[in-house]
C-alpha cells in the first residue's frame, strides 16, 4: 500500500508519543500546551499515548544526545509502520545551539544515518522549527504530517543587484 | 455535607459558564500571537553588505557565509535559527528584520534554507577577489575619504604602505 493510502487511516485519530532525545524542556512544556484545552489538538482526534507500540506519530524533541541514542533507536524500533515522525524544535531539526558539541549527535537528519545502519526506517518526517516551537505552530506540523494543510516554506535564493 | 456535594459541580460550572470559550481555533482562526513574538527573521538583498558580522554573532550559527568561485553565498538555515534576533540588532547595513512568521513545518531540510548570493569585487592591484561589491558600494557613500583605498586588498594595501615607508627612510625601492 501506498504511504497516501495508509496516512487517510492514521488521518481519522493520530495517537501520538511524546519521545524526548534530550531536549531542554522547553519544547516538550510546548507539546503539552498543544494538548491542553487552550490550544487543544485533540480537536483533530491527537491523543497521547504512553508506549511507542500504540502510536501513529512520534512527536520528537531534543538533539540525540549520545547517551540517549541507543534508547532513541529502540522506541522508533517499537513504533508500528507507518512511521510517521514530528521533530520539533531547532535541537530536533538542525542540532539548534547543541550544533557542534562533542555529546550530540546533531538533530534528526543526522540521526537518520544511524536509523538507517540499524534497519530502521521513517516514512515521513516533518521538520518544525523554533526554540521552542510554538503550540500553533506544532499542530501545524502535526496537520502537514497527517496531510490537512499544505507547505508554505521553500528554498529560497536571493541574488544581489551591484 | 450532601449540600456541598450537589453544590461543587454546580460552581464549576458556573465558573466555566462565566470564563466562557477559551480554545484557540488554529489553523481555522488567527493565531495567539503577541506584541513580542520573534519569528523567522527575513534579509533584504537590496540592503545587504555581505559582511558577515551576523554569522559571527548567530549562537547557534544559522547564518553562515562561504565561498563559492567569485561569489560570497550568505546562508540561513531557518531550521537551526532560534528566532533571538540578534543578527537584526548587530546588522550594520539594517538588512535584517524579525517577522512573526511561524508556520515553516516543512518535509526537507532543504526547504529550509536561504541564500543570499552576493558578486565580489577584484583588487585593482593583484586581480584576486576579496570583498563584497555591496559593500565597497556603500562604505563609499558613508566615508567618501576612503575611495583611494576601497578598491585594494588588504595584503596590497599592507605592500603599498611598507613600500612608501621605506621609501620615506631612503630605501630606492
Ligand atoms: S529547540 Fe530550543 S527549546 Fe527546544 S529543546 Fe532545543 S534548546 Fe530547548
Ligand atoms: S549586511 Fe547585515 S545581513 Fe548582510 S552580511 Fe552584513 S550583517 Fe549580515
Ligand atoms: S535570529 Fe538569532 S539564531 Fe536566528 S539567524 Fe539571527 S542571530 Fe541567528
Amino acid at each position: 500500500m501506498k504511504l497516501e493510502e495508509r496516512l487517510r487511516g492514521v488521518r481519522r485519530s493520530p495517537w501520538v508519543y511524546h519521545l524526548n532525545s534530550g531536549s531542554c524542556n522547553a519544547c516538550d512544556i510546548e507539546i503539552l500546551d498543544a494538548l491542553t484545552p487552550f490550544f487543544d489538538a485533540e480537536r483533530f482526534g491527537v491523543k497521547l499515548v504512553a508506549s511507542p507500540r500504540h502510536a501513529d506519530v512520534v512527536l520528537f524533541t531534543g538533539p540525540v544526545t549520545r547517551e540517549a541514542l541507543p534508547k532513541v533507536v529502540k522506541t522508533l524500533k517499537a513504533v508500528p509502520r507507518p512511521r510517521i515522525v514530528v521533530a520539533i524544535g531547532s535541537c530536533a531539526v538542525g542540532g539548534g545551539i547543541w550544533w557542534n558539541t562533542y555529546s550530540t549527535i546533531g538533530g534528526f537528519e543526522k540521526f537518520q544515518g544511524v536509523l538507517k545502519q540499524q534497519g530502521v526506517e521513517i516514512d515521513k518526517v516533518v521538520y518544525v522549527p523554533g526554540c521552542p516551537a510554538r503550540p500553533e505552530a506544532i499542530i501545524y506540523g502535526l496537520l502537514l504530517a497527517l496531510g490537512y494543510v499544505k507547505q508554505k516554506v521553500s528554498k529560497v535564493v536571493k541574488v544581489v543587484e551591484s | 455535607m450532601q449540600i456541598s456535594r450537589i453544590a461543587s459541580p454546580l460552581k464549576l460550572l458556573t465558573i466555566a459558564l462565566k470564563v466562557g470559550r477559551v480554545t484557540k481555533k488554529y489553523p481555522f482562526g488567527p493565531p495567539l500571537l503577541t506584541e513580542s513574538f520573534r519569528g523567522a527573521i527575513s534579509i533584504d538583498p537590496a540592503k545587504c553588505w555581505g559582511c558577515g558580522a551576523c554569522t559571527l554573532v548567530c549562537p547557534p550559527n544559522a547564518l553562515t557565509m562561504r565561498l563559492e568561485g567569485e561569489k560570497i553565498v550568505l546562508e540561513y538555515f531557518k531550521g537551526r535559527c532560534i528566532f533571538c534576533g540578534m543578527c537584526a540588532d548587530t546588522c550594520p547595513a539594517n538588512a535584517i528584520i524579525v517577522t512573526k512568521e511561524f508556520e515553516l513545518a516543512a518535509t526537507s531540510v532543504e526547504d529550509l534554507k536561504e541564500d543570499v548570493i552576493h558578486k565580489m569585487s577584484k583588487c585593482a592591484i593583484c586581480g584576486k577577489p576579496f570583498v563584497a561589491t555591496a559593500e565597497i558600494r556603500d562604505v563609499m557613500k558613508m566615508q567618501p575619504i576612503t575611495e583611494e583605498y576601497a578598491n585594494i586588498c588588504p595584503e596590497c594595501r599592507k605592500k603599498r604602505a611598507v613600500k612608501a615607508f621605506g621609501m620615506r627612510f631612503g630605501a630606492s625601492t
